[in-house]
């Protein structure tokens, strides 16, 4: 989807996150950002409220959804 | 695609199934219109309430007594921007633009409640906001954290209330250190919470005897009432309080709390003065909150003035 920013051309990030090595990655935000460095910053600075050990940012459209809630998987 | 245009596409049959079942509503797919526009307007006072408490705070934080001190209240208004964030960004998801939320909107449009309109003018009356005002933060947004049927803003609110206790903390720490100072640092608490108690009772709204029907409740998009979350913010605050040797005009009545003056009842802004002896009716209140407070016009101006003035032609 399209945003309307400062910036005339931003993208939205997701930012997965976990806080113990033994834990998976979880989704815990998104930002949204002119490009990938500025995404980086804000998902630092936005997403500070523990001590992560691993922090990623995806670009939204770089996720290929295969089914959402809701939508019928290949086992319903 | 445009904003404002997402369109609310769910079945009432399946949005009644799954609101039945105790389910998470996840897209506007699942939604019905009804749900949709309630959903956006609770939005609307969670992110209005987070952005309006950084001016406020920063007016005031600008009067810390010390650098570190200055850092732990500008570190607290970060905070409340990416909160504010997190509500207008699932707003911005369900059609509406975040710019124009923010920048383009009237003052006495914004939706927050009236005490954040009362100017916050000392480190003093900062932090007695940090352990008053975001205390009733933290019982608003633990219910909606706790029982809220729409799944991305349940889950974005893990952060904001790990954030809530920290400037709860502050704010606890820091009233009763100056209430350990004593002397003036402590007569001039007194005097913070004598006003800011009473408009953070209000904050809750419309008793429950008032407000009979409660669409926020029927979508569960709140689990508790008015009248239960004022109680449950006065069953924190009246005992820490009274632990720290601060008067508040409150106490406790078997399990729950009673307030020792006519609510509601007038208040003159300009002097943060409440008239216990001049009780008034909701209307008057309504009245009120709906002509803003003095600092309404200057705290929204001070996050919309950047933007006019820098904004780059798209």
């Amino acid at each position: 989807m399209e945003y309307v920013r400062v910036h005339p051309q931003v993208r939205e990030y997701e930012v997965f996150a976990r806080k113990a090595r033994a834990e998976a990655l979880h989704l815990v935000g998104s930002v949204v950002a002119p490009d990938d460095d500025l995404a980086r910053a804000y998902a630092r600075a936005t997403y500070d409220e523990e001590r992560w050990v691993e922090l990623v940012i995806v670009p939204k459209d770089a996720l290929l959804t295969l089914w959402a809630p809701g939508e019928e998987g290949p086992d319903s | 695609m445009t904003p404002g245009t997402q369109p609310a596409t769910g079945t009432q049959e399946r949005f009644d199934a799954l609101m039945k079942r105790g389910e998470l509503i996840e897209s506007p797919s699942e939604m019905t219109p009804d749900y949709l526009k309630e959903l956006k307007h609770t939005l609307i006072v969670s992110g209005d309430t987070e952005l309006i408490s950084a001016p406020a705070y920063y007016l005031a934080a600008r009067k810390a007594p010390s650098v570190n001190a200055f850092m732990t209240g500008i570190a607290i208004i970060q905070d409340e921007l990416a909160h504010a964030h997190i509500a207008y960004h699932i707003l911005e998801e369900l059609g509406e633009s975040q710019e124009a939320l923010i920048f383009k909107r009237d003052p006495k449009s914004f939706r927050y409640p009236y005490a954040f309109d009362v100017p916050l003018e000392s480190w003093t009356e900062l932090v007695v906001a940090n352990a008053m005002y975001d205390q009733a933060g933290f019982c608003l947004l633990g219910d909606i954290h706790h029982h809220c049927s729409y799944g991305p803003w349940k889950r974005g609110l893990v952060k904001v209330m790990a954030e809530e206790n920290f400037h709860l903390r502050n704010g606890r720490n820091w009233c009763k250190r100056i209430s350990q100072a004593g002397g003036a640092a402590r007569e001039e608490l007194q005097r913070a919470v004598d006003w800011m108690f009473p408009l953070t009772v209000e904050w809750f709204g419309l008793p429950d005897s008032l407000k009979q029907h409660n669409t926020q409740l029927d979508y569960r998009l709140k689990g508790l009432t008015n009248d239960q979350l004022r109680q449950q913010w006065l069953a924190t605050v009246v005992p820490f309080m009274e632990s720290i040797g601060v008067a508040v005009p409150a106490h406790q009545v078997d399990s729950h709390y009673e307030l020792e003056y006519p609510f509601p009842c007038t208040f003159d802004a300009g002097s943060k003065r409440w008239n216990f002896k001049d009780a008034c009716t909701w209307d008057d209140v309504l009245a009120r909150w709906r002509a803003r407070g003095p600092r309404n016009a200057e705290m929204v101006a001070l996050f919309q003035e950047s933007f006019k003035t820098f904004k780059v032609p798209g």
